[in-house]
């Protein structure tokens, strides 16, 4: 499913030249698979994880997700790949306010190339997230982890191949978290592909495997 | 992207500052209700002096002789002249004009429209080809009737518009309207006058009939057929053959300046004071209406700027929401496109609003004219002309002017780089 290979990534930083965050990645991850990514704050999961979605193009390396080959794509084709083969889970949930909730996970449909999704699709990802009743619901009235259950079902709307979670109960209480970890677990479950960066342990724990990454390189 | 998202995210990101984006829109309202309403205002004022004030016909040329006698022919205007002059290229007819050489005077004492009126004045006569003036003859056939007999004349229509609006208020006489002229009759005297020396001859008297009111008239007297003045100066015993200027119609305006160079190769002269002076004033008209449109441009430039400032401040203030657009699969392009799409219904929105006030004061300032100022010859109904495409092109600028504020700050936009904006903590 996922196939990274000799992936390096450097930031210009100033006066200190460039300093390589990346370097050299080599991970393979299979269909199905649920993989937590661990290491310190600054190592580059956040960057590898944006890489690995088709956010980040100033890679080297070569980085298959879900048969298609991200290096050298060009920016509609890579849009088009993170509208459809991968969903993202960000840490600060990122609800577009002003949109209700069935809005929000609606909202990839307006860049889909083809037909997209309708609004039972929506319901359909919302329900499977457990907030079939608070579609209407606008982001200020949803708590923090209904939010992120919000974002959850943004990231399955489109029925991607893999999730990319960065840090996604990092701003949840304890209880909240694990109901996330626990419908994380449920959707790796009926087959879904979980990548995950955190922090947290009880994530790690759910995870089938874990990776860690230390001076730009993973190690198991 | 999706025309029905496009729509809702455009104006979900409009109503969340209504102020701004009124204050916004209204900039770009202001920039274009200036152009709409001077361009009008231009326009207007350029008819009236077209139409009204110098009613110059394109495709004529008024030929008349040279006051030196240079060359062969002596820029002398004959039959003999005129006759070349119509053969000239591109030259369709012409119509010969002759003054009545003799002076004239006209003694009313009678009814005039309601009042009793009695005046001398002096009166000039042209004679023309019938022709010329026959599309404005409302009575006969405007030709020569006879000696005895009535003198068709056609009074110019300007001379109208002048005692209406100036001479008639001023000496308490009544409005006259071309109808109500047509039939009127009055006495002249020929071979008289208050201020000419007169030839030997006796005085003759005949009744002058105006059958009709044309832009083509003489100003400054009364036009009759050529046949007419033909006959008058024979009996005087002056110049009935030579005439005192011929009327060229061009088949089309643009082979005026080849036969204004064939009529000065032939000694002969153009009298184009009429035509300069309706150039002269036309170019002051647009003269001014040119300044206070790039005033008005200069005003939408502003707005520009403005908009550019206020989408700037919105894009840095939602990267964060953009960013999320990009990772669920929009493109660079489709961001440019969110972002100019906001500024084009803001332009839309200013530019409709400036057409419609501009509009709106047109009618207003045609309203408070019609009320305050006093009658003045050639005073129109509207000082403002507003083709189709003015308010087209009012609305058009707008979004012109609004698209280019934006296009920086799209371009910004649409170069938020997501991995920066979405990872870590925020709101
Ligand atoms: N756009 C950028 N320009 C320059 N340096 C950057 C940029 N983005 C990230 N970095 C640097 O790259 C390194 C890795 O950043 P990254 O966000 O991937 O770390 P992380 O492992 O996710 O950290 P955390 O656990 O705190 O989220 C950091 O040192 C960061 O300062
Ligand atoms: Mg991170």
């Amino acid at each position: 499913m996922i196939s990274v290979e000799g992936v390096s990534r450097g930031y210009d930083d100033g006066a200190r030249g460039t300093v390589r965050v990346l370097d050299g990645v080599k991970l393979e991850v299979a269909k199905g698979e649920f993989v937590a990514i661990v290491g310190r704050s600054g190592t580059g999961k956040s960057t590898l994880l944006h890489v690995l979605g088709g956010l980040d193009t100033g890679f080297t390396g070569e980085v298959t997700v879900a048969g298609t080959k991200l290096s050298k794509l060009k920016d509609g084709a890579l849009s088009r790949f993170r509208n459809e083969s991968v969903g993202f889970v960000f840490q600060s949930f990122h609800l577009v306010q002003g949109l209700s909730a069935l809005e929000n996970v609606m909202l990839p449909a307006a860049f889909a190339a083809g037909e997209g999704g309708g609004e039972a699709q929506a319901r359909e990802a919302l329900t499977r997230v457990g907030l079939g009743d608070k579609a209407l619901r606008l982001p200020s009235q949803l708590s923090g982890g209904e939010r992120q259950r919000v974002a959850i079902a943004r990231a399955l709307f489109n029925r991607p191949q893999v999730l990319l979670c960065d840090e996604p109960t990092g701003n949840l209480d304890a209880q909240t978290a694990d109901e996330v970890i626990a419908l994380f677990k449920s959707l790796n479950a009926q087959g879904l592909t979980i990548i995950a960066v955190t922090h947290e342990d009880r994530l790690r724990e759910a995870a089938g495997r874990v990776v860690s990454l230390t001076d730009g390189r993973l190690s198991t | 992207m999706k025309r029905a998202a496009l729509r809702k995210l455009v104006r979900l990101q409009l109503s969340r500052d209504r102020r701004g984006a009124f204050s916004s829109s209204f900039g770009i309202a202001i920039g274009v209700a200036s152009l709409v309403f001077f361009v009008a205002l231009g326009l207007g004022v350029g008819r009236v002096v077209r139409e009204k004030i110098f009613p110059v016909d394109t495709r004529l040329v008024d030929v008349v002789p040279s006051q030196l006698a240079i060359g062969l022919f002596g820029g002398k205007l004959d039959q003999d002249a005129v006759d070349r002059l119509a053969r000239l290229p591109g030259v369709q007819r012409a119509y010969r004009k002759m003054n009545v050489r003799v002076p004239a005077v006209s003694f009313y004492d009678g009814d005039f429209f309601g009042r009793r009126l009695r005046m001398g004045i002096e009166v000039l006569a042209v004679g023309v080809d019938p022709d010329f003036v026959r599309a404005d003859v409302q009575l006969g056939d405007f030709s020569d009737p006879g000696v005895g007999k009535p003198i068709p004349v056609v009074a110019a229509s300007r001379l109208i518009e002048i005692y209406n609006k100036s001479f008639a208020p001023a000496r308490s006489l009544p409005q006259l309207s071309a109808t109500m002229l047509v039939g009127f009759s009055f006495p002249v005297d020929w071979n008289r006058s208050f201020v000419a020396s007169v030839a030997p001859g006796k005085v003759t008297s005949s009744q002058l009939q105006v059958v009709g009111v044309s832009d083509r008239g003489l100003l400054a007297g009364v036009t009759v057929p050529l046949a007419v003045a033909v006959r008058l100066n024979q009996e005087a015993n002056v110049d009935a053959a030579t005439f005192t200027g011929v009327a060229l119609q061009a088949a089309s305006p643009s082979d005026i300046p080849a036969i204004v160079a064939a009529v000065k190769d032939m000694g002969l002269r153009i009298d184009d004071q009429e035509r300069r002076m309706s150039e002269n004033a036309g170019a002051a008209v647009a003269i001014t209406t040119s300044a206070m449109a790039l005033l008005s441009a200069l005003i939408c430039l502003l707005a520009a700027f403005n908009i550019a400032h206020a989408l700037s401040a919105a894009v840095r203030a939602r990267e964060r929401e953009l960013g999320v657009m990009r990772a669920v699969g929009a493109s660079r392009a489709d961001i440019f496109r969110l972002v100019l799409a906001e500024a084009v219904v803001l332009g839309l929105g200013g530019g409709l609003l400036g057409t419609i006030t501009a509009i709106l004061a047109a009618l207003g300032v045609d309203m408070l004219a019609g009320h305050v100022l006093p009658e003045f010859p050639f005073k129109p109904d509207t000082f403002f002309l507003v083709p189709a495409w003015l308010p087209l092109l009012g609305v058009a600028l707008g979004v012109l002017a609004a698209v280019a504020g934006a296009w920086l700050p799209a371009r910004r936009a649409s170069r938020i780089d997501p991995a920066r904006v979405l990872a870590g903590q925020g709101a």
